[in-house]
């Protein structure tokens, strides 16, 4: 009997450690995470130095403004982009645009800006057109610089899940430096400029250096003003853009680790180039399929 | 000779030719007089002698971008949203005068403004959200959470519900249509320092843009505007 009596205390206890294990496991918080010892980091330079992302504002059914006997912003902005474009390729650079046509059903802003996400651009560059006021008008977003950016811009500590409404805020400095130089190189070229801050989409949705240019109708001193569809004005404005593009991929990046433009740096912008290409084909089927979803990325970007 | 039955005929055309004008008369009376019932049952308020005051506007420039506050003698309501209705109705009135220096074409522009005291309480739901009610409700960007308290106690939202007709004739333009919306922004800080945020209806619906460009779902912070780049002239009057 003795023997049994043993066996079964040993039993209760094994029976009771049991118990204990998996009750101290089951009262473990549901919400809690068990986070890494090393969270994960972002590479050491988000900006792919050699890329520029253009976008060509409005398309398709939304023909924006009008900017004269039946001449469309959409049409202006995609003369723009394109002349844009070639100089920009000539300088080496690798252009991703939202739109190289005038496609029946255009991209929603939020894809446009899943676009410009996905390739770190040194830049993102909006093209918009209007009649009203002079010379190329210069916007950036109107967040307030986010914390992150604040303490130095120290990405690379944590990844921090950023709100799509708000994506821009990380960049906003570097948005804004990038203004300042663009209105340099416009004002060399006695070309007016006026900086500000807008509300427009998708700008605040955007994780790169970000402005929005709006061509408005050169002033001409004794002449009638340059219309937004002049070509030697367009040409000038891409010119001053394009210049001043080169000299912000050397200095532009927000935590002070980017290497310079290099044979690597430009062999990586053409695969996110082909890469974005099937993605922009892919947004667009999706558009077609009347997918109307917001990006995957949302509030992980 | 006239045949008798061509006599007949002509007498009863005459007839009923008077039969119709007497009609018609009737039918006239009847109108004016209902009419005259109508306007005499309407209530009238009693006219108060509302002293002029002088009130600011912040009044955009499209050369430079530039708002300016400027000074006008105005004889306004007391009620605060009839006030605040009637100060935007003259700052848009200031745009349509010839040589303005932010043309928008003349017409009605400002349906109404509703004054809301902060912070919003969000009304019980009966049942669970459809996917299109999550979808219709606009998104406010984050630092603009209406539900939260005030910076200040007593801080107000003011909506503005503008005329489709305004925003679908205003001038395209990031830069006209950022102008209209600071302009109003402005004007109401200057004038209601209680108020706090800015949203935007038109029609009494929410609308992505103004014409185009400028986003119209967002709140807009007053504080933000004054002290923002755009308005040098805003914010050194503040």
């Amino acid at each position: 009997m003795i023997p049994s009596r043993k066996f079964a205390a040993v039993l209760v206890a094994v029976l009771a450690a049991a118990a204990a294990i998996a009750f101290s496991v089951h009262a473990q918080p549901q919400g809690e995470i068990p986070m890494p010892e090393q969270p994960p980091s972002l590479p050491a330079s988000l900006l792919n130095h050699n890329l520029v992302v253009l976008d060509p504002a409005h398309g398709g059914p939304d023909g924006g403004a009008v900017l004269g006997d039946h001449i469309l912003e959409k049409d202006v902005t995609l003369a723009l982009e394109m002349r844009l474009r070639t100089a920009l390729s000539a300088a080496g650079f690798t252009v991703v645009a939202t739109r190289d046509a005038d496609p029946a059903d255009p991209l929603t802003a939020d894809q446009r800006a899943e676009i410009a996400n996905r390739t770190h651009a040194v830049a993102c560059i909006v093209l918009h057109a209007t009649a009203t006021g002079s010379g190329v008008h210069i916007y950036t977003s109107t967040l307030q610089p986010s914390l992150t950016e604040d303490a130095g811009g120290d990405f690379s500590s944590a990844f921090v899940p950023v709100p799509w409404e708000t994506a821009q805020a990380g960049f906003v400095s570097q948005s804004q430096r990038l203004s300042g130089d663009l209105s340099s190189v416009f004002s060399k070229g006695s070309i007016p400029t006026l900086a500000g801050k807008a509300a427009v989409a998708p700008l605040d949705n955007l994780m790169c250096p970000a402005v929005t240019i709006e061509l408005a109708p050169l002033p001409v001193p004794g002449e009638d003003p340059a219309a937004v569809t002049d070509a030697n004005y367009q040409q000038r404005v891409a010119e001053a853009l394009t210049e001043a593009l080169q000299a912000w991929r050397d200095h532009a990046d927000p935590i002070g680790m980017a290497t310079p433009a290099s044979a690597e740096d430009s062999a990586q912008s053409k695969a996110i180039a082909a890469a974005e290409a099937a993605g922009l084909a892919a947004a667009r089927a999706r558009s077609q399929a009347g997918a109307t979803a917001r990006p995957a990325q949302k509030g992980t970007q | 000779m006239i045949p008798r039955y061509q006599r007949i005929l002509f007498w009863v055309l005459a007839g009923a030719i008077l039969l119709m004008a007497l009609v018609l008369l009737r039918g006239c009376e009847q109108a004016r007089e209902k009419l005259t019932r109508h306007r005499d049952e309407t209530p009238l308020a009693a006219p108060v002698a509302a002293g002029s005051a002088s009130v600011h506007l912040a009044l955009a420039n499209d050369a430079d971008g530039t708002i300016i506050l400027v000074d006008r003698d105005l004889a306004l309501p007391t009620e605060a949203t009839a006030r605040a209705r009637a100060l935007l109705a003259r700052l848009i009135a200031e745009y349509s005068y010839k040589n303005s220096a932010h043309p928008i074409e003349s017409g009605p522009a400002i349906d109404d403004v509703f004054l809301l005291d902060l912070p919003l309480h969000p009304p019980v739901a009966a049942g669970p959200k459809t996917a299109d009610q999550q979808s219709a409700s606009p998104a406010a960007p984050a630092g603009s959470d209406l539900t939260a308290e005030p910076q200040v106690p007593g801080g107000q939202l003011a909506v503005v519900n503008l005329h489709g007709t305004f925003a679908d004739h205003h001038p395209s333009g990031i830069e006209p249509e950022m102008l209209t919306i600071q302009s109003i922004v402005g004007t109401l800080y200057a004038n209601f320092p209680r108020i706090e945020q800015v949203r935007f209806l038109v029609d009494g619906r929410p609308r992505d843009t103004l014409n185009g460009h400028a986003d119209l779902l967002r709140t807009y912070a007053v504080v933000d505007t004054a002290t923002g780049t755009a308005q040098p002239t805003v914010q050194e009057a503040h």
